[in-house]
């Protein structure tokens, strides 16, 4: 019995390795003709490898394409290379003077790729629709949206909301004509991409739109194969495609006529601690706040002694910045935030001048009855994580903090993350999340504000931020929220957060294959890099 | 029987079973110093050292770093302790479930053993991996997931074995000589039956342990045990797959050995046993 399901096996494994090959045979016929163009003359076809297939579809009003370009659909703003707003599909928008209407006027000429004009009617139904769908698409902020005539927007708020904008931006417009269940699977907009193909789970083919307006993409084709880490870089070594993602532990072996991008991000990791005393429980029942952590020396002393320099150069092989708050090098971000860090005498000063003594002897500190030990939660699956948390906790041994850890999916951190330090990432080109991460309004809020943080100083310039006019006077508050001389929500005030690492996007691109200037890229690897795909070209 | 023992003692000094007494006693010494390593070493020598990142094995370090710097030899002694401790409560757990239903299959009438054998068929129909996996996923995980899949799952053929060999002892005479005289079932469950299947109950835990082992193994390689973070040999081995292709063969190279040493240690303990008993027995 066991031997006939050995051999079963065995035969399972040979047919499935049969096909597995058959695929890469497959694959790497197109590849053969790459390297001859890419020797020879200029190729207009790309391939991509990716991690994060997009497996809800393509659907901007259910959260496509907040991240990186939505390729298929074009939006009423967008951002430049420099993080500046610029119109799309806008000519024009206005803010009224208490903030709470925005018109936005819309180019004439653009059409869908199916050659239906784009109106006001399709930009309200887009903004209706993600209204209603209730997904990611944060719309909380909006009464209504109407249509003036035929290229007018008239949006209304129930708050001024200066980020508001990042609706724009980040909103691809959907065609109201011919949205329908499958929309997702079957994508038509205004983008500069049309979808050819998608084979779930394998890869994405795309094709140059004909009816784009605006600067037209380089390439006539584009495959995004979804690949693993291991298989991406495997797929890379045989010539296969020409740009893989990569993680920072393969970033030291060469691979021939492949050349490393090192691509600076607000891709954050840090610890969020539980910023309230134990006790309470949430309306869902889970216990909130942590009495070692609600002791303000324990998370100064966690931030002022964790040596960021040696995490970057340890765990993620030098690809990435210290990382101090969460939108680092971003036009918000307040550089006074940065500190001095890896200071262990200054933590240990610090902790013994708020009480905290061993006494018994055993290595950890003690205030009262109270250990100077919690658990750390982080994302089982994610290496760079699980590396994060055992460099972290085993550099604050010698202050006396015993970090335990505990590894999880997200459904088992959903649970003690509102009593529990957790090993978190964000990272947005949109101020409003630095409001979703730090208000007191969204705590407790899903992942937001896990450690119920409160500053009423800091809300204040929230609210400031937020009614603002324009993005440029709100960076002003955004910046006094993190530090304003006196408080704020860095390292320097409160610090209910340790941010870690900005981790470096690396990706491996042929040589001679341009992909233009990089802007910072966001919270996740792979989409972010096609945000200026128009811009990429061969020069060679 | 005579004439093998008769060659055993012309090949050495010691006889067949002193012989195989000293291999019991070899393997039973190698794996105390296993677990008591496991127990003994230093925390402190897995300590991160990012400045030790990924070197090869060398005086210092025996089986090389790993990409934290942590000290793979002592990673793996205690990866492999913790395997034996897993292991034991899992095969015991397994024997107990065996024996309890392998008595009561024999002992408790016709529809009991219809029962029984039914489950056990039901059992031994699904591989006991993919039983695992679903009961320690269902449980969330983690050691409690792990051990607790593991009792569930390894007990099936034993006790098969332990009812046929019940079902033998229980129609040889001098029992039923004793049920003719009254004596109560539980009183000739633990006074003639026990006694006579304790061998085969031993020799199958022994054998159970290095299977448990190995599916502990292979369950927390499939991420569905432990915290990634635990020195245990499951994890340590599927880390180790992810620097395979940036030459690091250290990191897998030796706590697989390792593995494999144990588990044959346990196999050669089991196996050993059995020779012993059933010539005791006989």
């Amino acid at each position: 019995m066991k031997k006939k399901l050995f051999s079963v096996l065995v035969l399972a494994v040979f047919m499935s390795s049969f096909m597995l090959g058959g695929c890469n045979l497959f694959k790497s016929k197109p590849s053969g003709e790459e390297s001859k163009a890419a020797n020879g003359e200029k190729k207009d076809e790309l391939v991509l490898a990716f991690d994060s297939e997009p497996e809800a579809g393509f659907d901007p009003t259910t959260g496509w394409g907040r991240y990186g370009s939505p390729l298929f659909q074009s939006t009423l703003l967008k951002r430049d290379d420099k993080l500046k707003i610029v119109n799309d599909l806008a000519t024009s928008y206005k803010v009224s003077e208490d903030g709470k209407v925005w018109t936005v006027k819309m180019r004439e000429d653009v059409k869908f790729s199916d050659g239906e004009p784009l109106t006001a009617a399709d930009v309200v139904f887009t903004f209706e629709t993600a209204i209603n769908n209730g997904s990611v698409v944060d719309l909380n902020g909006m009464a209504k949206v109407e249509a003036v005539d035929d290229y007018t927007v008239k949006f209304t708020l129930k708050e001024p909301q200066s980020t508001f904008v990042n609706s724009l931006v980040a909103t691809g417009i959907v065609p109201k004509h011919a949205y329908g269940k499958d929309y997702a699977e079957n994508p038509i907009g205004s983008g500069p991409f049309q979808l050819v193909q998608w084979d779930k789970g394998q890869q994405v083919i795309v094709k140059a739109n004909p009816e784009y307006y605006d600067k037209k993409p380089n390439f006539k084709q584009i495959t995004f194969l979804f690949l693993n880490e291991d298989a991406a870089f495997a797929a890379a070594q045989a010539g296969t495609v020409d740009l893989a993602y990569i993680p920072a532990a393969f970033s030291k072996q060469k691979v021939k006529g492949m050349r490393l991008e090192t691509i600076q991000t607000v891709d954050n990791r840090g610890i969020v601690f539980p910023f309230v005393k134990s006790g309470e429980v949430n309306e869902a029942g889970l216990p909130i706040g942590n009495d070692v952590t609600a002791d303000p020396a324990i998370r100064h002393a966690i931030n002022i002694g964790v040596d960021r320099q040696a995490l970057v150069d340890g765990v993620l092989e030098g690809h990435g910045t210290p990382a101090y708050t969460s939108v680092d090098g971003l036009p918000w971000w307040n550089s006074e935030t940065v500190i001095k860090d890896a200071d262990m005498d200054s933590a240990k000063k610090l902790l013994s001048d708020a009480g905290w003594k061993d006494t018994d002897g055993d290595g950890i500190l003690e205030k009262g009855s109270l250990k100077a030990e919690f658990t750390l939660y982080y994302l089982a699956n994610d290496a760079i994580r699980q590396s994060l948390a055992i460099s972290v906790a085993d550099m604050m041994k010698p202050l006396g903090i015993n970090i335990k850890l505990e590894g999880g999916s997200w459904d088992m951190i959903a649970k003690k993350m509102y009593s529990n330090p957790v090993l978190m990432g964000w990272g947005s080109h949109d101020p409003h999340e630095m409001y979703n991460i730090y208000s007191s309004e969204s705590a407790g809020i899903e992942y937001y504000n896990t450690g119920y943080y409160q500053n009423k100083t800091v809300d204040e310039y929230f609210e400031k931020a937020l009614s603002s006019k324009s993005e440029k006077e709100a960076i002003e508050f955004w910046k006094k929220a993190q530090w304003d001389g006196t408080t704020g929500l860095s390292a320097k005030g409160d610090a209910p957060w340790a941010w870690l690492v900005n981790i470096n996007h690396l990706y491996l691109v042929k040589d001679g294959l341009d992909i233009g200037d990089q802007r910072i890229h966001v919270h996740g690897h792979g989409w972010p890099a096609t945000d200026n795909i128009v811009d990429w070209k061969w020069t060679k | 029987m005579i004439p093998s023992l008769k060659n055993a003692n012309k090949r050495s000094p010691l006889n067949l079973k002193q012989r195989t007494l000293f291999k019991i006693l070899i393997s039973i010494v190698f794996l105390a110093i296993v677990i008591l390593g496991g127990v003994l070493l230093d925390e402190g020598r897995i300590v991160t050292n990012l400045n030790e990142r990924n070197s090869a094995p060398s005086l210092k370090h025996l089986f090389g770093t790993d990409w934290l710097g942590r000290d793979m030899f002592t990673r793996t002694v205690m990866g492999l302790s913790l395997s034996i401790g897993v292991g034991l409560i899992g095969a015991i757990g397994s024997t107990l479930i065996a024996l309890f239903l392998g008595m009561a299959a024999a002992t408790m009438g016709k529809m009991a053993d219809r029962l029984i054998s039914w489950i056990i068929d039901l059992f031994l129909s699904v591989p006991h991996l993919v039983t695992l996996i679903l009961i320690a996923f269902t449980l969330g995980g983690g050691f409690k997931g792990i051990v607790i899949g593991l009792t569930l799952t390894h007990w099936p053929s034993l006790a098969r074995v332990i009812r046929a060999e019940v079902m033998q002892v229980r129609s040889a005479e001098f029992v039923q000589v004793s049920q003719k005289m009254g004596k109560s079932r539980w009183w000739i469950a633990l006074h003639h039956i026990l006694p006579h299947i304790a061998p085969q109950l031993l020799i199958g835990f022994m054998l159970l342990f290095p299977h448990v082992i190995l599916h502990e193994a292979a369950v927390t390689f499939l991420g569905l045990g432990l915290s990634p973070h635990e020195p245990a040999i499951g994890i340590i081995l599927s880390e180790s797959m992810k620097y395979l292709s940036s030459g690091m063969w250290w990191l897998a190279f030796f706590p697989g050995l390792c593995l494999l040493i144990v588990v044959r240690t346990f196999d050669q303990i089991g196996e050993n046993l059995r020779v012993l008993m059933t010539r005791t027995h006989d």
